[in-house]
């Protein structure tokens, strides 16, 4: 510390330091928690006004606007529960729930598994162990809009390489039109979530795996255990709390799935692959409308819908990993 | 000890190979379905246009071109984009920075009425989607006049990356031991000086992990870019990206072209701070 700033910095606390007074004493070990309250409000200062003014508000705002009709200007009626009643009257909105709910379900068990075993079998030794690890890698530092835009390509009917390759090996029957058929749109939509986000679980798990003591593997292998044996007995329940980690996150990318979708279908073919979100950015954005249904207020709804998914998700987590410390 | 050993000799080798063979196997097969779309895309982007629906998966000589660059950077306008993702991502880089050091070690260092529940507060609404916030934000900044701008994108980027920033901070200064901190302060040392003095160096290392985790969200970041940019000269990569799938579809040397410019940088800072990337990627395992 250069001797100028020190003296201006002595001037302040001198004046500061008679406020401290005898009650405060502060423990040892924990002197700081104990100084002045104002100085500790400037600190988060920012941080709480940003807050505030950015997600504070507007989650406020969306939870009143989502009881609300609003064409987008002018004034806005209040309707009660009637936005989230239509929902179910609203044939997009229950394909979007079931799309959504779909992804979510498939992308989190598919996901979260293959990243398991995969970090699993990395952890041993293999010739080009790194070079595997690097290529799973790499697709998870692709943007979703570049993944979306690649496997549009990959899919492509005509001179995509998925077809290409199909017809090469003579399953012409299965070369199909992937993103414009309403029953093969969200399996491949969910292919993508897959391939994208693998590599990075995949990573979380194989740090992971390096706080395991590997005096349980050789126990394991002395009592004859298969490699099958240490992955089910060992590896699995070791890595319990950060596959909760896993899951979750897993399930919240899921309940928010937009960029793939928009980039790749747009919520086609004749919404068939509609999520909630890419549903309430149409409604809100993309001049769709719900049948007689103003925008806004039924979008924002749609919206709430989606933040009570997530409430649900991390209450769930939070629940299962209270009972576990109970037990 | 031998005993063992030769018990092991008898059964294990045979079944041994069986296993090494089904894992190379296993990770060669999810290697390549992991990497050869990447290839197939970088093959295309150095290819001329009408050759990108040919026949052969690697170019022939007469096809090798680096035109679909130059018009991804003239007629694409990928080069404006990239200055634009650039300046976007380094304001939210440094805002977050500082918003989350000082918010961080306010809440880890300090005791004041209501830090509790208002550190809960925030904790809590890490889990909140993007699509929740996009409307009411979309309101908020049409009426700051502050839609169309790139100062508006960082600002939305610094607030919304805020709570997940001061939650990972907090976490690495309360591991940060207090005596060097009383140290100053018995030197006489202001709080403001504390900080930035002594706190702040102790916790580069977590600065930069946090910097590198911001960059990857920042740039790869599309749903409020496209929302919030309007204008064709302020898109930053990924809506530009978008943009050039719906006007080019046909030529897809050019969008294959645009899709490895907005991965090249990610590709060097992964290249340049791997250790730091791995880090700062993992460290969003966090928001669990």
């Amino acid at each position: 510390m250069t001797v100028p700033v020190q003296a201006a910095a002595e001037q302040i606390t001198l004046q500061r330091r008679p406020a401290r007074r005898g009650s405060r004493r502060p423990r040892a070990g924990s002197y700081g928690r104990a100084r002045g309250q104002g100085v500790g409000y400037l600190f988060i200062l920012p941080a709480v006004a940003l807050f505030l003014i950015f997600i504070g508000y507007p989650i406020i705002r969306s939870i009143y606007q989502s009881f609300t009709q609003w064409p987008g200007f002018g004034p806005s009626t209040f309707v009660g529960f009637q936005n989230f009643s239509a929902m179910f009257q609203d044939p997009v909105f229950v394909t979007a729930l079931v799309n959504t709910i779909e992804f979510t379900a498939v992308t989190t068990i598919v996901a979260t598994f293959l990243a398991m075993v995969l970090a699993a079998v990395l952890r041993a030794k293999w010739r080009f162990g790194t070079v595997f690890r690097v290529a799973i890698f790499v697709p998870a530092l692709l943007s979703l809009v570049v993944s979306g835009t690649v496997w549009g390509l990959i899919y492509e009917p005509n001179f995509g390489i998925l077809d290409t390759f199909l017809n090469a090996i003579g399953l012409h029957s299965i070369a199909i039109s992937w993103l414009s058929d309403s029953a093969t749109v969200v399996p491949s939509l969910i292919v993508v979530g897959i391939w994208q986000s693998l590599g990075f679980y995949m990573l979380i798990f194989y740090a992971a795996l390096h706080d395991i003591d590997p005096a349980l593997y050789e126990a394991a292998q002395l009592d004859g255990a298969s490699v099958v044996a240490q992955f089910r007995y060992v590896t699995m329940p070791m890595l319990r709390s950060v596959t909760s980690i896993v899951v979750t996150l897993n399930l919240i990318n899921g309940m928010k799935v937009f960029d793939i979708i928009y980039v790749m279908t747009g919520g086609g073919p004749d919404n068939a692959s509609q999520s909630l979100t890419t549903y309430l950015y149409s409604l809100a954005f993309g001049g769709q409308v719900a049948g007689a249904i103003p925008a806004i207020g039924y979008a924002t709804a749609i919206g709430v819908v989606v933040l009570l998914l997530a409430i649900i998700i991390v209450a769930a987590q939070l629940a299962i990993g209270a009972r576990r410390r109970l037990t | 000890m031998t005993t063992h050993s030769d018990f092991r000799h008898s059964d294990v080798p045979v079944k041994h190979v069986a296993v090494r063979t089904l894992g190379y196997l296993v990770l060669t097969v999810v290697s390549v379905v992991c990497v050869f779309p990447l290839l197939w895309i970088a093959l295309t982007s150095l290819r001329t246009p009408d050759s990108a629906f040919g026949k052969s998966f690697i170019p022939t000589a007469a096809e090798w071109t680096l035109q679909a660059y130059s018009s991804a950077f003239t007629s694409a306008g990928m080069g404006r984009g990239l200055v634009n993702s650039l300046i976007v991502t380094a304001c939210t880089i440094v805002g977050v920075v500082i918003v989350a050091t000082l918010g961080g070690y306010g809440f880890a260092r300090f005791n004041f009425r209501g830090r509790r529940p208002i550190y809960i507060a925030i904790l809590s609404t890490l889990m909140v989607p993007g699509a929740v916030l996009i409307i009411p934000l979309f309101l908020e900044f049409k009426v700051f006049h502050l839609l169309d701008s790139l100062q508006g994108l960082a600002l939305v980027y610094i607030a919304t990356s805020v709570p997940f920033a001061v939650v990972l901070m907090r976490g690495f200064f309360e591991r940060v031991p207090e005596n060097l901190a009383d140290a100053a302060r018995i030197d006489g040392a202001s709080e403001l000086a504390v900080f930035f003095r002594v706190m702040l160096p102790l916790v580069q290392p977590a600065v930069l992990t946090l910097a590198v985790f911001q960059f990857l969200s920042s740039w790869n970041e599309f749903l409020l870019a496209e929302t919030f940019l309007r204008s064709a000269d302020l898109l930053t990569v990924q809506p530009r990206v978008y943009a050039i799938v719906g006007q080019y579809s046909t030529n897809w040397s050019l969008l294959c072209a645009a899709v490895v410019i907005s991965v090249i940088p990610v590709v060097i800072l992964y290249v340049v701070l791997q250790r730091r990337f791995v880090a700062g990627l993992t460290v969003g395992a966090l928001r669990g």
